[in-house]
């Protein structure tokens, strides 16, 4: 009964009221920073005296604003199609073999997603200072790809593990190829699984901060990187409008997977 | 016959197998291994061979200090999201599908918005002037504002915000799994709802409690950003020394010798959680 709706009593009102608080809790400072990007005050007075788009007229006023944007997405680009092309790989390399450690080789691939960030960015950046790479779009790369392949790892992981192998191979049967049926038979039949993976490579790079702090450069920096430097001046509303165009983003993207799941059960 | 012609022709071949394995390998092993073993190596090497970084960072209170922050913070966060986020856990997990879409939607979409921009909102909220302090005084429970930023009480609330959604989620895996069947056989042999709680559902639920709660744990233990941003200079915790032992002062051993501190500590806690909350295992 306590795991009957219907039949909780008093026990629900309680919780109701509990769900309700902390889903205030979750959703009001994100919808408070929304609301002070467009008031008056420089100090974050709320509620605000005024309304007016003058933060978001100094974010698209100074170019370090969109340059450090481009930057975060030229560089999340190139670690989503990196660490789908090589957790492809990985995966199905996990999931064909037949060798012994294999569970130890997946538990390792997945060690950068639960070690502590910092020591890997300090250790990255010794590396990197020592190879000359320190503050490169490469050194970005290499970073943010560590911490983007074990999701790419476990969503194609996970993918291909619900995929008939037979399916492939009977379009080995058929003449083709081993990789021609990879790529049109197998490919498409876990593309939900490309599709996860790309979306949080994506996102594990276009908003990491920790590793980005260590790999900018005065002249290389991702959004994050410049919030973050702005952050440590002051909390001025500049950073509210840039954190709402980020919102906003986040919507879009939930809308666009949701979507996705969608189409997919239909 | 034909069949077993051909699945040995289909077969993937070894050699190949350890290929498609080669570009993952490689990454890990040059730019994960490779440097986390030299940072480690740095500590006893720097300045120079010996075990005296190790020595400075465990024999003096200010670094001691930082150690009892981590785990305080840590500790404190861990036990608020459980006990917060286990009723929501609960309820979620046994609500009408309409109503459990939207509170979903809530957590999943604070859990994406970008980290920076959380912890800036709570910045804001939190500060002298801020709307929290505000609503306070205006309701006559305070009369100065309470100092909720630049301390361990400003960092405690911001992880917090953070790590709710990585109890909720898994716990409520976990709830949805147990069969209510048993809970109305409860009821039915005369448990109250407190009994039937405390000795039916809470002990059911206990693996996915603990899984949880070692895990938001052992996040807090490393976390740099929050702590940073909202704990100010005085009230340190682990990350941001080890961050700070290489950015400001160019302490490469010291740096090294915190690091792997919290990496023992986070890889003993891993194993911890490996060897008793694995769901592969099924415990």
């Amino acid at each position: 009964m306590l795991l009957d709706f219907d039949k909780l009593g008093g026990v629900r009102t309680l919780l109701i009221a509990l769900v309700a608080l902390v889903c205030l809790f979750l959703i009001l400072p994100i919808v408070f920073i929304a609301a002070l990007s467009f008031g008056s005050s420089q100090w974050l007075i709320f509620p605000p005296p005024s309304w007016t788009f003058k933060w978001y007229q100094d974010l698209f006023a100074d170019p370090r604003w969109l340059y450090s944007a481009l930057t975060s997405l030229k560089i999340a680009a190139i670690v989503t199609v990196l660490s789908v092309v090589i957790g492809f790989l990985a995966a199905l390399g996990l999931d064909r073999g037949r060798f012994a450690g294999r569970d130890l080789l997946r538990a390792l691939f997945l060690t950068p997603m639960i070690l502590p960030v910092v020591v890997l960015a300090v250790a990255l950046y010794a590396l990197f200072l020592k190879l000359g790479l320190a503050g490169t779009t490469i050194a970005f790369v290499i970073a943010h790809l560590l911490i983007a392949l074990p999701f790419s790892i476990i969503s194609i992981g996970n993918a291909l593990e619900g995929f008939d192998r037979s399916i492939e191979d009977a379009a080995i049967l058929c003449g083709a190829n081993p990789w021609e049926a990879r790529l049109r038979v197998t490919v498409p039949a876990i593309s939900h699984g490309i599709f996860g993976a790309a979306v949080f490579s994506f996102l594990a790079s276009w908003d990491e901060v920790v590793l980005a702090i260590f790999m900018a450069s005065p002249t290389l920096q991702t959004l994050p990187v410049k919030i973050w430097t702005t952050l440590r001046q002051d909390l001025t509303p500049v950073i509210a409008a840039a954190s709402t165009l980020l919102i906003a983003f986040t919507i879009l993207l939930m809308i666009v997977a949701a979507l996705f799941r969608k189409g997919r059960k239909a | 016959m034909a069949v077993t012609v051909v699945t040995g022709a289909v077969k993937t071949k070894r050699g190949a197998t350890l290929g498609y394995l080669l570009p993952a390998l490689l990454l890990i092993a040059l730019f994960f291994i490779v440097p986390v073993l030299m940072l480690l190596m740095r500590s006893v090497l720097e300045p120079e061979v010996g075990l005296q970084n190790y020595k400075a960072l465990l024999g003096s209170t200010t670094y001691l200090r930082v150690f009892l922050n981590t785990f305080l913070v840590a500790g404190v966060v861990t036990l608020v999201s459980i006990v917060v986020g286990y009723p929501v856990a609960w309820l979620l997990a046994i609500m009408p599908q309409k109503w459990s879409r939207i509170v979903l939607a809530i957590i999943i979409l604070s859990m994406w918005t970008n980290l920076l921009a959380r912890t800036y909102a709570w910045m804001v909220l939190l500060q002298r002037t801020g709307v929290i302090n505000k609503t306070l005084m205006g309701l006559g429970l305070i009369d100065t504002p309470l100092a909720l930023v630049n301390n361990l009480v400003g960092v405690t609330i911001g992880m917090t915000y953070i790590m709710l959604p990585f109890v909720i989620l898994p716990l409520m895996g976990v709830i949805r799994t147990i069969d209510p069947a048993i809970l109305r056989a409860a009821a039915l042999c005369g448990a109250g709802k407190m009994q039937c709680f405390l000795r039916v559902l809470l002990p059911l639920s206990l693996p996915g409690i603990a899984a949880g709660a070692l895990m938001v744990f052992v996040m807090s233990l490393g976390y740099f950003v929050t702590p940073a941003l909202l704990g100010g200079t005085s009230n340190m915790m682990l990350a941001e020394l080890v961050a700070q032992f290489v950015q400001s002062l160019v302490n490469w051993g010291m740096g090294g010798a915190a690091a792997l501190v919290l990496l023992v500590v986070t890889l003993a806690l891993y194993a911890v959680q490996l060897r008793y909350f694995n769901p592969a295992r099924g415990t």
